[in-house]
């Protein structure tokens, strides 16, 4: 004689329960206070805004735009062909780089050639100076006056 | 492309529970409603542009995600690791308790009556707190699988993990919860 179980095997249970405790929660879940729903409306408002937004943000990439010039005439900014700018944009946003360090270099060799220049003036007022009597006991003094001359 | 409508519809459709599930995970509502906020905009500002059927399984990932950066903002560690405790002990109960549970909680939410509005509301009170008790990778396959109803391998996708261990914390919260709420009373 085959006997078999009057209890429902253990998946089926475990969905039945599951079930029973969703139900639970989705009636929490419905019942959750006014300030918190609005504001999740107020988040869900954004995200749709964002989203509209993106999408509209993604064609305008691809297409070229059109700027007219100041002559009455108009001049066309076209893209490459594959979305790049061409060269001579990609150039114009190197340029302010190169000029800024062409200026670095130039305020560089300009500093160090007034420093050179005030240290020879300096150099050349000590020279054409009277020679301080105390001088004569320095034994560097005296031994630079011995020295041979370059 | 899914257009505004299907967006909305689908925000509107899964909001309240992604709230909550957030909820019992980070157990603030301020900190739910925020990271549910940021999860839609990534939703809203990344994938805008997909089917509407992607939306279910791509924002709960970003859910995930976005729960998971708000542990790590909040340097919470211990609320990371407690996911370990999934490891831990043997289910010792058969499934005449979860049938034993079954039959109570059946019992107590099938039929309403007047006099038991006040009683209903503490169970359905209890149930949530038990949830939000479970382990957070148990809580997080048992809301995918049966709240969300996913399938296993949805659910395993979301997750970031095999369809064995979804199976496995989904069987472990069940028992746990029936467990728990015959623990609480709610026996026949």
């Amino acid at each position: 004689m085959r006997i078999t179980s009057t209890y429902p095997d253990a998946a089926t249970l475990q969905a039945r329960l599951a079930a029973r405790l969703v139900g639970a929660l989705n009636e929490q879940a419905a019942a959750v206070p006014h300030d918190i729903s609005e504001r999740l409306r107020v988040a869900r408002e954004q995200a749709v805004a964002r989203a509209r937004e993106s999408r509209q943000r993604a064609p305008a990439g691809s297409t070229s735009a059109v700027l007219a010039g100041a002559s009455g005439g108009a001049a066309i900014l076209g893209l490459g062909s594959g979305g790049q700018p061409p060269w001579w944009q990609r150039m114009a946003s190197v340029l302010p780089l190169a000029v800024l360090l062409a200026g670095l270099l130039v305020i560089g060799q300009v500093t160090s050639r007034e420093q050179i220049m005030a240290a020879a003036e300096i150099d050349s007022v000590l020279l054409a100076d009277d020679l301080p009597p105390a001088a004569y006991t320095d034994p560097g003094f005296a031994e630079f006056l011995n020295s041979p001359s370059p | 492309m899914a257009t505004d409508k299907e967006l909305t519809d689908f925000l509107k459709s899964v909001e309240k529970r992604a709230f909550k599930r957030t909820a019992y995970a980070v157990r603030e509502d301020d900190s739910a409603l925020d990271i549910v906020q940021d999860a839609m905009i990534r939703l809203a500002d990344k994938y805008a542009d997909r089917p509407a059927a992607e939306f279910p399984m791509l924002f709960q990932r970003i859910l995930s995600n976005a729960t998971m950066d708000w542990f790590r903002r909040q340097k919470v560690r211990n609320a990371v690791l407690t996911n370990l405790s999934d490891f831990e002990g043997a289910d010792d109960d058969g499934d005449f308790d979860l049938l034993e549970t079954l039959t109570s909680i059946d019992g107590s939410l099938g039929t309403e009556s007047a006099s038991d509005t006040v009683s209903r509301d503490q169970i359905l009170r209890v149930i949530e707190a038990e949830v939000a008790a479970l382990p957070g990778r148990q809580r997080e396959a048992f809301l995918l699988r049966y709240w969300e109803e996913f399938d296993v391998a949805e659910t395993a996708a979301v997750m970031g993990c095999s369809e064995g261990s979804v199976k496995t914390h989904c069987s472990r919260a069940v028992h746990a919860l029936a467990k728990a709420l015959r623990t609480k009373g709610i026996t026949p």
